[in-house]
């Protein structure tokens, strides 16, 4: 059984890295894709901490003031202030010294892409961001959208694989992607933590989550179980891999079926 | 790398506190509105769950120390997995799960592995397995212009290209 190509496919890079957009609507202005685009790079030009230019450089250079910067910027600063008190200090856009809400705004950004082809008619889509996954509906009537965890030591495999349909889905990982087989005894206590993926409606949120998770290490797995509204599953070292009741749900693959549908 | 200067920061800071948060987080109620899975709420019942789904269930009944009284039962489930087989031993102690302990019986490395199932509440365990399964989009680590190249999501999206 083949699916339908998309009608609308894109990858472009954005951020520094790739991103995907793919449609499944007939009848989507294909300019939706390119004002997606756009708003990601607008995005990037204001909130990158690499260009100079960009508001947040320009905030930590102390050129510009809070209080002066675009309203976006300061809405995205306050939800970062919010998650950084939901993630016990685990999320914090000042870890570095200087500001940098980059976790957060990726998944944020892709939401803002998702809104704006929405509003053009898509409601079957799905959007990869540098590891970060967005999808609306479904790949084809029935059937929802299969988002493969990247397993971390075998790049052409996943560790499991996800039903999603209307879901943000954000990893958080130690392990290179170039290499093949990366050896998680190397300078990595033995409890350690490979991959945190946090699913959810939110994906700022969601990676937010999944990058506060990885941080909390061997503790990170009972904090995701505290979590409303999103799910975790997380790698250990050892090959073992912890997940939320929630998240088992959302398994295509270990529980060998997906959520049940009547048949179209 | 977008997330990575915050995540090399906060993992010191984070392992600083990771004792202490553990303790917090295996004390934290979990939200009345999410549903406690099903297995556990019988003393017998989890083995039979955990065999039909090979899925052990996790579940932290009290984050007071269990009580010691009752009669002690245990339960086991066993999986194959493409690696190895894998047993999940489960023991009550008075009603109240005390103990799930991992058992590896064959493939490389076989050993035991016990899980304080007090720290992890309501966590589902499994072994990590590398699957090829049929997938329209992949979540990972983040990765760079450079290593997507080499990316399965990159393959994915050169064969939605010939579509």
């Amino acid at each position: 059984m083949t699916d339908p190509p998309p009608v609308l496919h894109r990858v472009e890079e954005v951020m520094g890295i790739p991103v995907g957009i793919d449609v499944r609507d007939d009848g989507v202005d294909p300019g939706a894709i390119g004002d997606a685009f756009a708003h990601l790079r607008w995005v990037d030009r204001t909130f990158s901490p690499y260009r100079p230019e960009s508001e947040v450089s320009r905030l930590n250079a102390g050129t510009l003031s809070a209080s002066r910067a675009h309203p976006v910027v300061q809405e995205v600063l306050a939800r970062c202030h919010v998650l950084h008190g939901r993630t016990d200090g685990r999320f914090d856009v000042r870890a570095t010294g200087a500001i940098d809400p980059s976790g957060f705004v990726k998944g944020w950004a892709v939401e803002g892409a998702a809104a704006i082809l929405a509003r053009a008619g898509a409601r079957n889509l799905c959007i990869h961001a540098g590891g970060d996954v967005r999808v609306l509906g479904e790949r084809k009537p029935g059937a929802p959208w299969r988002v493969g965890v990247q397993h971390p030591f075998v790049r052409d495999r996943v560790a499991a694989v996800l039903a999603a349909r209307d879901l943000a889905v954000a990893t958080s990982g130690a392990y290179e992607r170039g290499c093949h087989v990366v050896d998680p005894r190397s300078g990595r206590p033995p409890d350690g933590v490979l991959s945190v993926t946090v699913v959810g409606p939110d994906l700022g949120m969601a990676d937010a989550y999944a990058t506060a998770a990885f941080a909390m290490g061997a503790a990170g797995p009972a904090w995701t179980a505290t979590l409303d509204e999103y799910e975790a599953l997380t790698i250990l070292a050892g090959g073992r891999v912890l997940q939320t009741p929630g998240m088992a749900r959302l398994r295509a693959d270990a529980l060998g079926r997906e959520p049940a549908r009547p048949a179209s | 790398m977008t997330r990575g200067p915050v995540m090399r920061r906060a993992v010191p800071v984070a392992l600083a506190a990771a004792v202490v948060a553990g303790l917090l987080a295996s004390v934290r109620a979990r939200p009345p509105s999410r549903p406690l899975p099903a297995a556990g709420a019988g003393g017998g019942t989890i083995a039979s769950t955990a065999t039909a789904t090979a899925v052990p269930e996790v579940r932290r009944v009290s984050s007071k120390r269990p009580r010691r009284k009752g009669p002690v039962r245990t339960g086991m489930s066993t999986e194959s997995t493409p690696f190895s087989i894998i047993s999940v031993r489960v023991t009550l102690t008075g009603g109240e799960l005390t103990r799930v302990e991992t058992v590896e019986l064959s493939g490389t490395g076989a050993r035991t592995e016990a899980i304080n199932a007090r720290a992890e509440p309501i966590l589902r365990e499994e072994a990590l397995r590398a699957g090829s399964a049929k997938i329209d989009v992949v979540t990972g680590a983040t990765y760079t212009s450079r290593s997507y190249m080499k990316s399965l999501q990159a393959a994915i999206d050169e064969a939605r290209r010939r579509d």
